[in-house]
């Protein structure tokens, strides 16, 4: 027997008779902009009441909500169907009405705002963010400094009143990187500790964005992470040997031709603090530790 | 600003236009948005209509239609779903093929790329953006009426799985579907050509037109599609919630 089938249908929750018939439905808020923050609240904020009414067991048919967002909402006592096919959905959707398009569209760009809005406050998107503009402005920064040269010279007074200006407009930009870089510094030991004492708040923010997110990052292996943002292919034989992690704190305390092996130990030891951040494990010190016995053991090898 | 010339629309479509004398053939559509620039793609105005420049090297369906893809491509008022829309770049043209009557459901996973695509979504009147999953077609099912047409974009391993999924949910029974088969994303362990044969074989529900090898503006890349026929939507399709796939091989290490 087909089962009797509760879904979304834009601003509202219907539900479907086996044989096929709107049986009732309920509006899911008032306004577009109601049903998106609805939908996106988090924590989950309970359905109106007209539409938790549309859940209510009836003799005789199974009933299905294959909707995630209806099922998370689920009254106790009804059961969902998870394992509902498509096809189930399909024919059930094919009562519907089609939406109106102008309430159809102001609620799709209020739910994609809402939705936005939401995951990019996440403090991990806020570091993937802020560690995107910072090697942005990093980047152009360095432009303009290695443009310096050439104003220097001039000689002419025009130029030179120019090359006054361009030079108090690089040092307020000087500030504002200084500053990003403060902010970014605060949120990356806030969301990965362990990882920024390791190799440097910093570089642990641009690791994370990189990989896309701390879970991915803690998911690699330590060659990948070696080879984060590394921009020449790898190649037998000839290759690069670190990415990002050629910036990490006391890459400078370790001879050149020791650099590729110091990468090496320090991405293994990257790995597991990204790994315990993810627990929320203070493991910073030992890690620390481990680290810089490694840098004695490679510098007195050199000898 | 000076008048085009030379600009003709091509025969059985409302909204698509190319321009006599350019070799290889440049396409354009009548631009809905406003202001009309989405990518930095030329503009141009002939008479009343201002019209967008496809860029074939931007856009996978634009080098299609310009190596000479005929069929489906969207219609007048018809309403499209758009998997792995991405900033917007090819949703902008469908979205001015279908008109002011019609819509373009423009999903795309990820959040930045989503960002942009919801700022275009506000100044282009059909053109809905959807913050989803496209391996999750449960999930946003309450937001997607029935369409006319399907077009998949998505680079993943399983892309023509996923297309198929949503094709059952989603689709009309005399819809189109069509898909741009990244076969790079599909494996390095196969030729692109038999990449293809495998999709072909995968799509056996769909009546296929001749497959359209987008090179020399994307490399390794098709484009695929046709009429569903009834055996797609006899067929159960998955639960809706499949499981992302492991990685891709890697191509052998070359010594």
């Amino acid at each position: 027997m087909a089962p009797r089938v509760v879904l979304r249908g834009g601003l509202r929750v219907y539900r479907v008779d086996p044989s096929g018939r709107i049986e009732a439905s309920a509006a899911l808020g008032d306004s577009p902009g109601a049903v998106a923050r609805l939908l996106e609240a988090d924590p989950p904020t309970p359905l109106p009441p007209d539409v938790a009414r549309l859940f209510a067991p009836a003799p005789g048919a199974p009933m299905v909500v294959a909707d995630p967002f209806l099922a998370s909402h689920l009254p106790t006592g009804v059961p969902s169907a998870p394992a509902a096919s498509i096809r189930e959905l399909r024919d059930a959707r094919e009562a519907l009405p089609r939406p109106p398009p102008g309430p159809e569209r102001a609620f799709l760009l209020a739910l994609a705002a809402e939705r936005i809005r939401r995951i990019l406050q996440e403090p991990e998107e806020v570091l993937i963010s802020l560690a995107r503009e910072e090697e942005r402005v990093e980047r152009s920064l360095d432009r303009e400094v290695a443009a310096a040269g050439h104003w220097l010279d001039a000689g002419s007074s025009p130029l030179t009143e120019y090359a006054d200006e361009w030079q108090r407009f690089r040092e307020r930009y000087a500030q504002h990187h200084d500053d990003l870089s403060a902010r970014l510094e605060t949120v990356a030991r806030q969301v990965v500790p362990n990882l920024s004492d390791l190799v440097g708040p910093r570089v642990a923010a641009r690791l994370v964005a990189a990989a896309g997110g701390k879970a991915a990052l803690a998911r690699m292996s330590g060659s990948r992470l070696q080879l984060l943002g590394a921009r020449r292919r790898p190649s037998r034989g000839r290759g690069p040997r670190y990415g990002l992690l050629f910036r990490a704190s006391r890459m400078a305390d370790v001879p050149p031709e020791r650099a590729g092996a110091y990468a090496r130990s320090l991405a293994a030891l990257s790995v597991i603090a990204a790994r315990a951040d993810i627990t929320g494990r203070p493991l910073a010190r030992e890690l620390v530790g481990r680290r810089d016995r490694r840098i004695e053991r490679l510098r007195r090898r050199r000898q | 600003m000076r008048a085009a010339r030379g600009i003709r629309a091509l025969a059985g479509h409302a909204h698509l236009f190319e321009r006599a004398g350019d070799e290889p053939r440049s396409l354009w559509t009548e631009a809905l948005g406003d202001p009309p620039e989405v990518y930095r793609e030329r503009i141009l105005h002939s008479g009343e209509r201002v019209l967008r420049r496809w860029d074939p090297s931007r856009s996978k369906f634009g080098a299609a239609l310009t190596k000479g893809w005929a069929e489906p491509v969207p219609g007048d008022g018809e309403r499209w779903l758009y998997l792995g829309a991405s900033t917007g770049t090819t949703p902008s043209h469908l979205a001015d093929l279908v008109g002011p009557a019609g819509r373009v459901y423009a999903l795309e996973r990820s959040v930045r790329p989503f960002a942009r695509l919801h700022q275009l979504a506000l100044r282009y009147p059909n053109l809905l953006p959807i913050l989803a999953d496209a391996r999750r077609p449960m999930e946003y099912a309450g937001l997607v009426p029935p369409v006319d047409g399907i077009y998949v974009d998505v680079a993943q391993p399983d892309q023509v799985a996923i297309g198929l999924d949503n094709a059952r949910l989603f689709l009309g029974s005399a819809g189109a579907f069509v898909i741009a088969l990244k076969t790079a994303s599909m494996g390095r362990e196969r030729e692109p050509r038999q990449h293809l044969a495998a999709a072909v074989a995968e799509m056996d529900a769909i009546e296929l037109e001749p497959a359209v090898d987008l090179a020399p503006y994307h490399r390794r890349h098709f484009l695929l599609g046709g009429r569903p026929t009834r055996a797609l939507f006899r067929e159960p399709g998955g639960d809706g919630a499949r499981r992302p796939t492991g990685p891709v091989n890697r191509a052998p290490r070359r010594s």
